[in-house]
C-alpha cells in the first residue's frame, strides 16, 4: 500500500492510505458511515447529506511539525464549526472525526426524515424491500414516526419506462444521482439527467431510444431505493426468497462474475429458475458491473419451448425422440460403424470439462482433429504466450499506460472491457483505436486510426509506417495492453494480425508482467479454454476442407453462423450433435443430444485474460438434458473407451494433470476468495449497492508463457494476400452486434425491441453509385449466401466496404470478410 | 457621493464618450502599467469586500488564483436574484463601462483570458445593451488582442441564464455557464482553484457592484477608499430599499449609515400614518429584525448587522409596516425558496417543500400550535447541513419570523380561541400590495 496517514475515528487511531476517501477509509477501519449518494466507484457529490460527521484536525506547529498540546497534554484539535460531509473529504494526517455523538445521530435522523417526507409507503410491494439502503438506514438511524402529514406527500408517476429494460418510480427516487453518474462516469453513456429543480427534480432519459446503454441494469443495483427496477425482475420476487448461486456470464470473453438469483417459480412448474442475474464482485474481471446482455440474456436457461428436451435419433428417414440409453447405444453403434475418421467441432460456450471429455472421446476413437467454433479468431496460442501478465487488472491502467484496440468493435464484442477501458482513458491512459470504420470505442479514444479493410491484417505495419508518433507513444508507455478482434480479416489475416500484435508487444518489452500483453475478443465465454484443451480454428478449417466420416458438433450453431456449412456438412456421413436448442439439429444429423446450459450444471471457463473461473449448478435440468461432459463420458463408456466419471471437479483434476497450463488448478483453488476493495456486497447495501460479495471464487489466472521471466520470441508474420473487391464488387465485412438473434438470446424477449432489424451499413458514395438510398432493401451475395437486408447509409461504413452485422437475419452473413455483390432488391 | 451610481450626477455616463470624458478607462490604463500583483495588492489594501452577499475580501480572492496556469477566467455575477435586489441592474444600465473597466482590471490582475458576464435570464435587454458597450470597448482597444500594446489578450462575453435564483450561487453559476444543470458544486476545489472554476480553470467570481468599485480604487488609491465607510466595511454600498417606505429605490451611501437614516432621511419613512414593523436587511434570505430603537440605530455594515442578529448580505432592504402579517410573509418567502431550491441536496429540497405545505396549512387556519413548532424544527434541521447556503437562507424566514413575531403565527393556529380563523392570506395580500 502507498503512504499511510494517521486518522482518528471516535478517539481511536487508524493508519489508512493517504488521500483515500473518508467514507472508504472509515469502512476499512470498521466504521460504517451511512451514505446514500456516495458510491465507492464514483466521484462524491455531497448531495444526500447522510454522511455528516464532526470533523477536526490535530493542530501542528507550522515550523516544527510538532503536534500542539493543550494544558492537559492532549493534542489540540481544531473542530469545524459545522458538521462536514465525510464523502467529500479525503483523509490527511491528523484528521479527527466523531461519528457517535448526539449531534451526528441527530443529523442522520434528520436526513432520513427529510428523505422520507417524499417517499411513498411502498416497502411491502417494493422490489428493493429487504435489500434497500433507505429501508435499512431508516431502521438504523431514522425517526420512529413520521411528522409529515400523509396527504402532503407528492403524488408522482410510478411506472415510467426509461427504456425497454428499466422502469422509474418517480415517487421512490431520492435524487441521489447515482444512476446519472454511473451512466456518465462509469459507462460513458450519458443518457440520464435531472429535469426541473427543487422537489420537482426528476430523472429523465435524453436518448432515443430511451436509456440507450448496454449497462443500464447496473443503475438498478446502485439505486439506493426501489426507484429503478429492471423489466426482468420487477414484481418478480422478494430478495429474501432468492437463493444466490455464483456463476460466470456465458456470453463473452470477459467472463463477468455473476450471481444467479434462484427461486422456485409457479409459472415454470414449480422449478427453480433464474429470477435475476446480478453482478458478483471480482475487481480484476468485471468489478461490480455487468452488461445488459449478461443480465438479461439468461432466459434460454428456462425456455422449454426452445430447448431440446430429449435425445433425437435418425432411423431410416425419421427423426425420433428417444431415451438416453437408446440414443447413446445407437450413437455408439453408428460411431463404430463409421470407423476411425472422426473429428469434432466445439462451440465456445463449452466448458473446459466438456471439451476435455470431447477430446478424450475423439482421440479415443482415433481422431485427431479438434475444431474450435466459430473459426473466426486465430492466435489464442499467442495469448497463451504473451497474454496479459498474471495479476492484470484493467482497473489499474491510467496515466502513462496505453491500450491499443485493433480490428474490434469492443462495445459490441466485449462490453465490459469497453466499460473498463473507457475508465482507463478517464484516468489518463492513452487509448488508440484502429479499425476500418468508426466504432463506439472511438468516443473514448485518444487517437483513432482508420485503415482500408483490405489492409486490416497489416494494421501494425500501417501503425509503424504511417503513424510513427502514435506507435512510439504506445511502445513508450509504462504498461501496454493490446486488444485484438478479427473484424475485417479472415482466419489467416487474424493470425497475421495477432502475430504482429504479439511481436509489437515483445519488441517493446510489454509482455510477461501485469497490465501488459495481448487480449483478444474471442467469441463466447471459453475461447481460451478451447485453445488450452486443443481445439483450434485451424483444425476447423481443415475439417471443412476435408470432412471426416464422423463429426461431433458440440454446442455450435454452424448453420446460423456459416452460409457454407450446409454444403460441406453434406459430405459427413455421421453427425453426432450436442445441442441446447430444439431447432438447431443440422440436416442429416444421426443423433441430436440435449445438453444443459451453464445454469443447470457446474463447470469452468477460461476468460480472455486467461482466468479460469468456475460456475455452479443453479437449477435442475430442462427436459432430459445432461451436462455435455456427461453425455460424452457415457458415450465413451458405451464405446469401451473409459470409465464413468462422476463430477465436473474430477474432470478438472484430470485436466490439471494432463494439460500443463492447468497445473495445480482444482475446483477448490478456483473457489478461493480474498477480501476485495472496495468492500462491496455485504449487508451494507447502502454502500456499494446490491452487487454480491464473491463467495464462489475469484478464479485462477493461467500464467502466460512470458510470465515469470519466461522467454518468448517474435514469430514470423505471414500476411495473406489482401482481400480485394473487383469489378463492381464491394468488400463485405461481417461485424458483431451485442444484441442479435443468436439462439441463446432469442428467449430473452424483453430485449427484442433493442435487437436491430437486419441491416447493412453502406457508404454514401457506394450507395449513390448503386442507386441505393438509406432505408432501401438491398441484396448482398457473398460467401455463398444471399441476404436481403435494409441499407443504412449513415456514415458507419467506409467507401468500398459494407458492414454486415452477423446474426440479425435468418440467412447467415459470411464468416469472414469477403468480396460480394450488393444491389437494390 | 457616488462611486457607482454616477449617472445620478453625470447624465449619459453609460455612453462611451461621456464615460471617457469623465475619466473612464484611465484606471484600466493605469492598472495595465502596474504589475498584476501590484493591482491585487491595491485591491487587497482597500479592504473591498464582495457585494454579492458573503462579503469576502475581493483582493484576497484574487490572490488565490494560481500564477502559472495558462488559462484563467473572470466570471461577473450579474444574476441579481436575491429577493429585493435591484442594484446591479441599475449599475449595468446606467454605468456599464465602469463595470466593464472593473472586470478588465480584475482580468489583468489575475491574467485572465476571458471575462464572462453572467446575467439572469430576465435581463435580456440589459445584456443586449451591455453587448453594445462591450463592442465600444473592443473598438477602443480595451478588449481583444494585445490590449493597449501589452501583448495580453482578453475577451469579454455576456451570457444569459435561464431564470434560476440558484445560478447566482457562484458554483451553480459556473455550471450554468458551462451549459450544465444549474446546481452548486462540491467545494473544495473552490472556483479560484484549478479544478474548481469555469471548465475546471481557476476563476474569480465577483458581483457586479464589487467590480464596479475597482476603477475608483485604482484611480484614488486604497487609502481613500478606506476613508469611506467603517473600519471593517470600507466604501459605499447600494441599498435597495423596497416595501413600505415613501421613496423606495437604490441609495448609494457610505457603509455605516444607520437604518434610521436610510429609512427616514433617504427613503422618506413609512407610508402616512403607519409605522415600521419588520425589516429584512438582506432580502428574504436573511434573518428578519423587529424594528425598534436599537435596530434602527444599528449601522448598516457587515459587523453592524451581525450585532443585531442579521446580515448585510447584498443590502436588499425589504421594509414591512404593521399591516404585514409576518406568518404570511414567511409563507411567501418559503414559496420562493421552494420554487428556487435546486433540489440537489436533501434537506433543502425536502425541507422547503415540507415547510411550504405546513405553512399553507397554517395560513389556511388549519394548522395547530404543534405545526408552528414543527416548522421551526424543520427549518432548524435544514440549517448548517446543506451543500450551499440556499438551504440556510431558506430556513431563515421561518426561524426568525417565528422567533421575532410569534404572535403572528399563534393567531393562525387552530385552537378554541381562534377557531373561527379569518382568511388572513387574502387580506394581507391586498395590504402588502402584492
Ligand atoms: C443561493 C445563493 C444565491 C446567490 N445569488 C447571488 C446573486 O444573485 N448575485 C451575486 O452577486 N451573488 C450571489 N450569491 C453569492 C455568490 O455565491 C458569490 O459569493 C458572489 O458572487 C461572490 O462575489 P462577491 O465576492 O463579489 O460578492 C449567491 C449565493 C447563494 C448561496
Ligand atoms: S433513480 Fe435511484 S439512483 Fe437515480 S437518482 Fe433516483 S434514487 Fe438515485
Ligand atoms: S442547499 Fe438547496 S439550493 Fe443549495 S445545493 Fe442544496 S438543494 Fe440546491
Ligand atoms: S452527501 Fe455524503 S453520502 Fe451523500
Amino acid at each position: 500500500m502507498s503512504d499511510t496517514v494517521k486518522i482518528y475515528i471516535d478517539d481511536k487511531a487508524y493508519d489508512v492510505p493517504a488521500g483515500m476517501n473518508l467514507v472508504d477509509a472509515a469502512k476499512m477501519a470498521g466504521n460504517d458511515i451511512p451514505v446514500f449518494c456516495y458510491h465507492p466507484k464514483m466521484e462524491p457529490v455531497g448531495m444526500c447529506r447522510m454522511c455528516l460527521v464532526e470533523m477536526g484536525s490535530i493542530q501542528k506547529d507550522r515550523a516544527s511539525g510538532e503536534v500542539l498540546l493543550d494544558d492537559k497534554g492532549n493534542p489540540q484539535i481544531r473542530w469545524f464549526p459545522k458538521l462536514q460531509t465525510a464523502c467529500t473529504t479525503n483523509v490527511s494526517d491528523g484528521l479527527v472525526i466523531r461519528t457517535n455523538t448526539p449531534q451526528v445521530d441527530q443529523a442522520r435522523e434528520n436526513v432520513v426524515e427529510f428523505l422520507l417526507t417524499s417517499h411513498p409507503l411502498d416497502c411491502p410491494i417494493c422490489d428493493k424491500g429487504g435489500e434497500c439502503p433507505l429501508q435499512n438506514l431508516t431502521m438504523e438511524h431514522g425517526p420512529g414516526s413520521s411528522r409529515m402529514v400523509y396527504s402532503d406527500k407528492l403524488k408522482l408517476d410510478k411506472h415510467v419506462p426509461l427504456g425497454d429494460l428499466i422502469f422509474l418510480d418517480e415517487e421512490r427516487c431520492i435524487q441521489c444521482a447515482r444512476c446519472i453518474r454511473f451512466q456518465d462516469e462509469i459507462a460513458g453513456d450519458d443518457v440520464l439527467a435531472f429535469h426541473e429543480r427543487g422537489r420537482s427534480l426528476q430523472i429523465i432519459t435524453n436518448s432515443d431510444p430511451g436509456f440507450d446503454s448496454y449497462f443500464s441494469g447496473n443503475t438498478a443495483d446502485i439505486c439506493p431505493v426501489g426507484a429503478l427496477t429492471t423489466a426482468d425482475f420487477r414484481f418478480g420476487a422478494r430478495p429474501w426468497e432468492l437463493t444466490e448461486v455464483p456463476s460466470i456470464c456465458p456470453h463473452d470473453a470477459a467472463g463477468s462474475n455473476i450471481s444467479l438469483s434462484m427461486r422456485l417459480d409457479r409459472d415454470h412448474g414449480g422449478r427453480a429458475i433464474i429470477k435475476r442475474v446480478m453482478p458478483r464482485q471480482n475487481e480484476n474481471v468485471n468489478e461490480i458491473w455487468i452488461s445488459d446482455k449478461t443480465r438479461f440474456g439468461h432466459h434460454f436457461t428456462r425456455d422449454e419451448h426452445s430447448r431440446l428436451l430429449c435425445p433425437l435419433v435418425r432411423r431410416g428417414g425419421n427423426f425420433n425422440e428417444t431415451e438416453w440409453k437408446t440414443a447413446l447405444e445407437y450413437a455408439a453403434n453408428e460411431l463404430q460403424l463409421a470407423g476411425g475418421s472422426v473429428a469434432a467441432i466445439a462451440g465456445s460456450g463449452m466448458s473446459n470439462e466438456d471439451l476435455w471429455e470431447l477430446r478424450q472421446l475423439v482421440t479415443g476413437l482415433g481422431g485427431e482433429r479438434l475444431g474450435a467454433w466459430p473459426p473466426t479468431h486465430a492466435g489464442a496460442d499467442l495469448v497463451a504466450q504473451v497474454g496479459v501478465g498474471q495479476g492484470t487488472n484493467l482497473g489499474d491502467l491510467g496515466k502513462g499506460d496505453a491500450v491499443l484496440i485493433v480490428a474490434s468493435d469492443l462495445e459490441e464484442e466485449v462490453p465490459i472491457w469497453r466499460l473498463r477501458i473507457k475508465q482507463a482513458h478517464d484516468r489518463g491512459a492513452l487509448v488508440v483505436v484502429m479499425n476500418g470504420r468508426p466504432t463506439r470505442m472511438d468516443d473514448f479514444a485518444s487517437t483513432v486510426i482508420h485503415y482500408d479493410y483490405s489492409k486490416a491484417a497489416g494494421a501494425f505495419d500501417l501503425l509503424q509506417k504511417e503513424h510513427g508518433d502514435t506507435a512510439r507513444q504506445l511502445t513508450g508507455a509504462k504498461n501496454l495492453v493490446v486488444i485484438a478482434g478479427a473484424e475485417g480479416v479472415d482466419l489467416a489475416g487474424s493470425r497475421a494480425l495477432m502475430q504482429a500484435a504479439a511481436n509489437f508487444l515483445i519488441e517493446s518489452g510489454h509482455v510477461g508482467k501485469p497490465n501488459n500483453g495481448l487480449m483478444a475478443t474471442f467469441p463466447g465465454a471459453n475461447g481460451m479454454g478451447q485453445y488450452y484443451l486443443g481445439f483450434t480454428p485451424e483444425a476447423t478449417q481443415d475439417i471443412i476442407a476435408n470432412p471426416p466420416k464422423v463429426l461431433f458438433i458440440a454446442q455450435a450453431d454452424l448453420l446460423f453462423d456459416d452460409p457454407a456449412a450446409v454444403s460441406w456438412l453434406k459430405q459427413v456421413e455421421t453427425i453426432i450433435q450436442l445441442t441446447l436448442f430444439a431447432e438447431e439439429p443440422v440436416p442429416g444429423v444421426t443423433a441430436a443430444l440435449p445438453i444443459q446450459s451453464f445454469a443447470e450444471r457446474d463447470g469452468s471457463f477460461v476468460n480472455g485474460e486467461r482466468r479460469v473461473q468456475r460456475f455452479y449448478t443453479a437449477q435442475g435440468p430442462i427436459g432430459q438434458a445432461l451436462p455435455a461432459w456427461q453425455v460424452l463420458n457415457r458415450l465413451g463408456v458405451q464405446l469401451g473407451l473409459g470409465r464413468s466419471k462422476l463430477s465436473a471437479s474430477i474432470l478438472m483434476n484430470e485436466i490439471a494433470q494432463s494439460i500443463p497450463a492447468f497445473a495445480g488448478i482444482t475446483y477448490k483453488a478456483l473457489a478461493h476468495v480474498e477480501p476485495q476493495f472496495p468492500l462491496v456486497g455485504g449487508d451494507d447495501v447502502y454502500y456499494g449497492g446490491t452487487a454480491y460479495r464473491n463467495k464462489g471464487g475469484l478464479g485462477v489466472q493461467i500464467p502466460a508463457a512470458a510470465d515469470n521471466g519466461g522467454a518468448v520470441t517474435k514469430g514470423k508474420v505471414e500476411k495473406p494476400a489482401a482481400i480485394k473487391a473487383s469489378g463492381g464488387q464491394l468488400l463485405v465485412v461481417p461485424a458483431t452486434r451485442l444484441y442479435n438473434r443468436e439462439r441463446v438470446f432469442r428467449s430473452s424477449e424483453l430485449v427484442h425491441p433493442r435487437v436491430p432489424d437486419a441491416y447493412v451499413a453502406m457508404n454514401a458514395a457506394d450507395a449513390r453509385k448503386l442507386g441505393i438510398e438509406n432505408g432501401d432493401m438491398v441484396s448482398i451475395s457473398a460467401g455463398g449466401s444471399t441476404l436481403k437486408v435494409r441499407a443504412h447509409v449513415n456514415g458507419a461504413a467506409p467507401q468500398g466496404a459494407v458492414i454486415l452485422p452477423r446474426h440479425l437475419s435468418d440467412t447467415p452473413a459470411p464468416l469472414a470478410i469477403t468480396a460480394g455483390e450488393v444491389s437494390k432488391a | 457621493m457616488h462611486i457607482l451610481l454616477r449617472a445620478r450626477e453625470i447624465p449619459d455616463i453609460h455612453k462611451y464618450d461621456v464615460y471617457v470624458k469623465n475619466g473612464g478607462y484611465k484606471a484600466f490604463e493605469k492598472a495595465l502599467k502596474m504589475k498584476p500583483e501590484e493591482v491585487i495588492d491595491v485591491v487587497k489594501a482597500s479592504n473591498l469586500r464582495g457585494r454579492g452577499g458573503a462579503g469576502f475580501p475581493a483582493g484576497v480572492k484574487w490572490s488565490f488564483i494560481p500564477k502559472n496556469e495558462p488559462v484563467k477566467y473572470v466570471a461577473v455575477n450579474a444574476d441579481e436574484s436575491e429577493t429585493g435586489t435591484f442594484k446591479d441592474r441599475e449599475i449595468m444600465e446606467t454605468n456599464p463601462h465602469q463595470l466593464i473597466e472593473g472586470a478588465l482590471i480584475c482580468a489583468w490582475a489575475i491574467q485572465a483570458t476571458a471575462v464572462y458576464i453572467y446575467l439572469r435570464g430576465e435581463f435580456w435587454d440589459v445584456a443586449h445593451e451591455l453587448d453594445k458597450r462591450i463592442a465600444e470597448a473592443y473598438k477602443a482597444g480595451y478588449i481583444g488582442e494585445n490590449i493597449q500594446g501589452t501583448g495580453w489578450t482578453c475577451n469579454v462575453y455576456t451570457h444569459l441564464g435561464a431564470g434560476a435564483y440558484i445560478c447566482g450561487e457562484e458554483s451553480a453559476l459556473l455550471n450554468s455557464l458551462e451549459g450544465k444543470l444549474g446546481q452548486p458544486r462540491v467545494r473544495p476545489p473552490f472556483p479560484a482553484q484549478k479544478g474548481g472554476g469555469l471548465y475546471g480553470e481557476a476563476t474569480v467570481v465577483n458581483n457586479v457592484e464589487t467590480l464596479t468599485n475597482v476603477p475608483w480604487i485604482i484611480n484614488n488609491g486604497a487609502d481613500e477608499f478606506k476613508k469611506i465607510g467603517t473600519e471593517n466595511s470600507a466604501g459605499t454600498k447600494i441599498f435597495c430599499v423596497s416595501g413600505h417606505v415613501q421613496k423606495p429605490g437604490n441609495y448609494e451611501l457610505p457603509m455605516g449609515v444607520t437604518l434610521r437614516e436610510l429609512l427616514y432621511d433617504y427613503a422618506g419613512g413609512p407610508p402616512e400614518g403607519r409605522s415600521f414593523k419588520g425589516i429584512l436587511p438582506s432580502g428574504g434570505s436573511g434573518p428578519v429584525i423587529r424594528v425598534n430603537d436599537t435596530t434602527l440605530d444599528a449601522p448598516l455594515s457587515y459587523e453592524g448587522m451581525e450585532k443585531i442578529g442579521t446580515i448585510l448580505g447584498s443590502a436588499s432592504v425589504i421594509v414591512m409596516d404593521e399591516t404585514v402579517d409576518m406568518a404570511w410573509a414567511a409563507s411567501k418567502i418559503i414559496k420562493f425558496f421552494k420554487h428556487e431550491s435546486c433540489g440537489k441536496c436533501a434537506p433543502c429540497r425536502e425541507g422547503t417543500y415540507w415547510l411550504d405545505k405546513v405553512l399553507d396549512r397554517i395560513m389556511a387556519g388549519q394548522g395547530s400550535l404543534d405545526d408552528i413548532k414543527l416548522i421551526e424544527t424543520v427549518a432548524k434541521n435544514m440549517q448548517g447541513v446543506t451543500l450551499c447556503a440556499l438551504g440556510d437562507f431558506a430556513a431563515n424566514p421561518v426561524i426568525h419570523t417565528v422567533k421575532q413575531f410569534p404572535e403572528d403565527f399563534a393567531k393562525h393556529a387552530k385552537s378554541p380561541e381562534n377557531s373561527k380563523s379569518k382568511k388572513p392570506a387574502a387580506k394581507q395580500k391586498a395590504a402588502a400590495g402584492d
